[in-house]
């Protein structure tokens, strides 16, 4: 398998303040290998370390110690090699104030050596692309927050890089600037191939778009996985409620196999199973059985956000 | 179709001089940099030597330092503007994502340096011929390009020194934009020799190029240059500090990626 991003054993510790210095671990011995096309995402609570995760990555930042591989390349000895092949777009986006948009994409583009007609396509194509036409001739200091963020997107994909890198994407935005952003950044995934690695707080995003998620805490990588996969590993499951008549007895579902949690109420029971799709029916046809009438159900499925706030504990 | 390297080369320095040209076009700072600072200075040191009824060599003297420490002033800041810039809308870490070298930034912002830099001789020259009948022009075309040319380096020298300091101590040291040269004016003898200083700071003097090519220029208007082979002395000097700095940025650099400060200045 080609690998796009190859980290092993990487550490980086910021050292401030004088005359007394403090010392910030940002990364200790992070071990990440990410797939060429893979579209994952990185989370964590805030200084975790995500950031300064992708800075290492995008050779923003050097570590102080590991072996980090972009592209197949080492990023310490190969950085203007890498460099053409990657871009990044951040949250709370900013360029030069007075440029208008299409001229920051200009200048950008000449950054990555696009020049003459193929400037010129590439900036007409990006402007199409992220609904920016009627905002070219605007100064960045005009826009409104969610233009700035998908002028940032557009900048990000002037050189076509193989390996992009998104710093929390959506930040900031209203929820329909946020989807259209998000539609966006799939079609380029999907259309593209282009290898995405993701740092975002909102959970809901990270398990729309991203295949696989790596939870970073205090520097370190405390679990991985399909979002799917860190639901189970945590035995975080899903919650059927069964609501019954006040007074009746309930009978034991201690035996049953996949339930993680049981709580029983008057008239009510929660129950947490490993997945309802495949125990709400054996959990009906045990109290039909008993003879026990359900009067209401309810599902609650556990989401990545409920991963999050497990981790993040 | 890919570009050869060459074409690749002058597409990224001209990134620089387009950032540049557009912010300027842009920001009416940028043209009091152009237009009144060098101009209320020249105006002010001009009619003081009419006031004070200087010889007209002397006159000569005061001028030429005056015109020339505004041209330079101005080129310093276009260079150490191509960094600042990015530094002041917070957008660091774009520029120094994309493949470009020190080589780009300083040879893109001096091209827009250079343009301004000659605005501003262009304009004293013009107003010191109106108004103190002063020819800037005397020693000719050839003189005149080769002592320009020393002042725009010398320019480009001040604003590397500008960039490094700002990568190494962040943006507290942008500062330096624009007291780096008034110190240069305290110690290159703009408005009077060298000589006239302590001897520690002749010593201080005689480390900056553009000592050296203010000797050059006045020696036409009479005043016989106190070290020998000055321009050329200049010359290897500016452009040995130039290698230097480029190789000192890199070094700040590094160790901004190090410390973390390109991203503390995209914050």
């Amino acid at each position: 398998m080609e690998f796009a991003v190859e980290m092993e054993g990487v550490h980086k510790t910021f050292v401030f303040g004088w005359p007394r210095k403090k010392k910030k671990h940002a990364l200790r011995g992070v071990d990440l290998s990410v797939p060429k096309g893979a579209f994952w995402g990185i989370l964590g609570p805030n200084g975790a370390g995500k950031t300064t995760l992708l800075s290492v990555l995008a050779n923003l930042l050097t570590a102080d110690q590991g072996r980090v591989l972009v592209l197949g390349e080492d990023i310490r000895t190969r950085a203007m090699a890498i460099r053409p092949r990657i871009n990044l777009s951040s949250g709370h986006a900013n360029f030069p104030w007075s440029m208008t948009v299409q001229e920051n994409l200009q200048y950008y583009a000449m950054l990555y050596g696009l020049s003459g007609k193929r400037r010129k396509l590439k900036v007409e194509e990006l402007l199409a692309i992220f609904d920016l036409r009627d905002f070219a001739k605007t100064p960045f200091d005009g826009l409104s927050t969610g233009t700035k963020q998908k002028l940032s997107l557009a900048k990000a994909l002037l050189n076509d890089p193989e390996l992009l890198f998104l710093d929390e994407p959506t930040v900031g935005l209203d929820p329909d600037v946020a989807r259209r952003v998000r539609e966006t950044i799939r079609t380029i995934h999907r259309e593209k191939g282009t290898t995405i690695l993701m740092t975002t707080h909102n959970m809901r995003e990270a398990e729309i778009l991203c295949k696989k998620i790596a939870f970073i805490k205090e520097g370190t990588i405390k679990a991985f996985g399909r979002p799917r996969d860190l639901k189970e590993t945590l035995h975080l499951g899903d919650t059927v409620t069964l609501f019954f008549d006040k007074g009746i007895s309930l009978p034991s579902l201690e035996a049953m196999t996949g339930i993680y949690d049981l709580q029983k109420a008057d008239g009510t029971c929660r129950i947490t199973v490993d997945d309802h799709r495949k125990r709400l029916p054996q959990i009906l046809d045990f109290f039909v059985r008993k003879g026990v009438p359900i009067r209401n159900l309810s599902i609650q499925e556990a989401d990545l956000e409920d991963v999050f706030i497990t981790l993040a504990k | 179709m890919s570009l050869s390297p060459w074409q690749n080369e002058l597409t990224k320095i001209k990134a620089f001089a387009f950032k540049n040209w557009i912010m300027t076009r842009r920001n009416v700072f940028t043209l009091f940099e152009i237009l009144f600072w060098p101009v209320v200075g020249f105006l002010s040191v001009g009619l003081l030597a009419e006031f004070t009824q200087l010889q007209p060599e002397m006159r000569a003297f005061i001028l030429v330092g005056v015109i020339s420490m505004g041209a330079v002033q101005v080129c310093q800041l276009d260079v150490c503007y191509a960094l600042l810039y990015d530094v002041w809308s917070k957008a660091v870490k774009h520029g120094f994502i994309a493949p470009v070298g020190i080589r780009h930034l300083l040879l893109g912002s001096l091209i827009m340096g250079v343009i301004r830099g000659t605005v501003v001789f262009l304009i004293l020259m013009v107003a010191s011929l109106l108004l103190f009948k002063f020819n800037f022009m005397l020693p000719g075309i050839a003189p005149f390009s080769l002592f320009a040319l020393g002042l725009f380096l010398n320019g480009a020298m001040v604003g590397m020194l500008v960039s490094i300091l700002v990568l190494v101590f962040g943006n507290r040291a942008e500062v330096a934009a624009w007291s780096l040269v008034s110190l240069m004016l305290l110690v290159c003898g703009i408005y009077y020799p060298v000589s006239i200083l302590p001897r520690w700071v002749q010593l201080g003097a005689e480390l900056i190029p553009l000592t050296y090519f203010l000797e050059y220029f006045r020696q036409f208007y009479g005043f016989p240059p106190a070290f020998s082979h000055v321009l050329a002395r200049a010359y290897l000097m500016v452009l040995a500090y130039l290698c230097l700095e480029v190789f000192l940025m890199k070094v700040a650099l590094r160790r901004a990626k190090r410390k973390g400060i390109l991203l503390k200045l995209s914050e």
